[in-house]
């Protein structure tokens, strides 16, 4: 896949796994296995980009005797997911056409 | 593995790297292997389902961007002096003469290796567009010829024509075969230099 397309998917991914609640890393794995399958350094990378557009915020808690980091989607994240809603309509269009060409050519 | 072993093998890979990138990924991976036996994994299955750690060092590196680690490696080099002493400031200018060609002909290397992994692959895209087109001329011309009363050398030339695009179409899967392993080339030529940029002693 192109890379400029994936990392525009998974960015979205990861904030629809937060959109609802806050989430911690581990748990954003778990719940994208249904969809993708996610290493920990591609989601840290994805994380931080998130956090530096201000998609998302993050804060570190205690959690049994140790810290562990939650990240809360933000306004701008909310309206990133609807973006994409948006421009994937487009993408359907697209490739509504392309595979209306490929029938036409048989 | 324990988990101690794990992120002592990542912070050593990643030496000479930002070290605030380092510490980071050190806590991310952390508490991902806390998250992981609290789910009731052992300690050494919670650091086996992250992967062997030299795998996890070359993702790391390969998603850091080149730049970043080329301005780290320039501030240790200038840092640990405090201050850049006057008599390197003097070594650096008396030593121009020397290490700007050197930098520039390691820079025209890098260059001139990639350009040679893509030399081939434009050569074969070349070669198959050199089959259609000859192809799909000796057809038109085969056609013409036919028509004008010389079946037999219009045939002649269609059946080249239609020979040459059978061959373009072998020419194809070469092509689209070189495209790929230039790409993989490329690729492995970025994680060996941003690797070379890793302090020595850590290793």
């Amino acid at each position: 896949m192109d890379i400029q397309l994936k990392r525009g998917l998974l960015d979205v991914c990861v904030l629809a796994a937060i959109k609802d609640e806050e989430s911690y890393g581990y748990r954003i794995i778990k719940d994208l296995r249904s969809c993708i399958e996610l290493s920990e350094s591609t989601l840290y990378t994805i994380l931080k980009r998130l956090e530096a557009a201000g998609l998302l915020t993050v804060r570190s808690t205690e959690h049994e005797g140790r810290l562990r980091k939650y990240y809360r989607i933000t306004d701008a994240g909310i309206k990133r997911i609807g973006e994409f809603r948006e421009e994937w309509k487009e993408v359907v269009s697209i490739y509504r056409f392309v595979t209306k060409e490929e029938l036409s050519d048989d | 593995m324990t988990k101690q072993e794990f992120i002592d093998g990542l912070r050593n890979g990643l030496a000479g790297y930002p070290q605030e990138d380092i510490d980071g990924r050190l806590a991310f991976y952390s508490e991902m292997i806390d998250d992981r036996m609290e789910e009731g994994l052992g300690e050494e299955e919670a650091v086996e389902e992250l992967g062997p750690v030299e795998k996890v060092v070359e993702q790391i590196v390969s998603e850091l961007p080149l730049p970043r680690l080329v301005k780290a490696k320039i501030q240790e080099k200038i840092e640990p002096g405090r201050r850049p002493g006057a008599w390197l400031i003097v070594l650096l200018v008396l030593g121009a003469p020397l290490w700007i060609p050197l930098l520039l002909a390691a820079f025209a290397v890098v260059l001139a290796a990639y350009i040679v992994i893509w030399a081939v692959t434009v050569a074969f895209w070349a070669l198959w567009i050199v089959f259609i087109a000859c192809a799909l001329a000796g057809i038109a011309a085969g056609i013409l010829l036919a028509v004008q009363r010389k079946p037999v050398q219009g045939l002649l030339l269609i059946s080249a024509g239609i020979v040459l695009a059978g061959l373009s179409i072998f020419t194809f899967f070469a092509c689209s075969a070189a495209t790929k392993g230039a790409a993989f080339l490329t690729k492995k030529m970025a994680l060996g230099i941003k690797s070379k940029l890793r302090r020595k002693e850590a290793a």
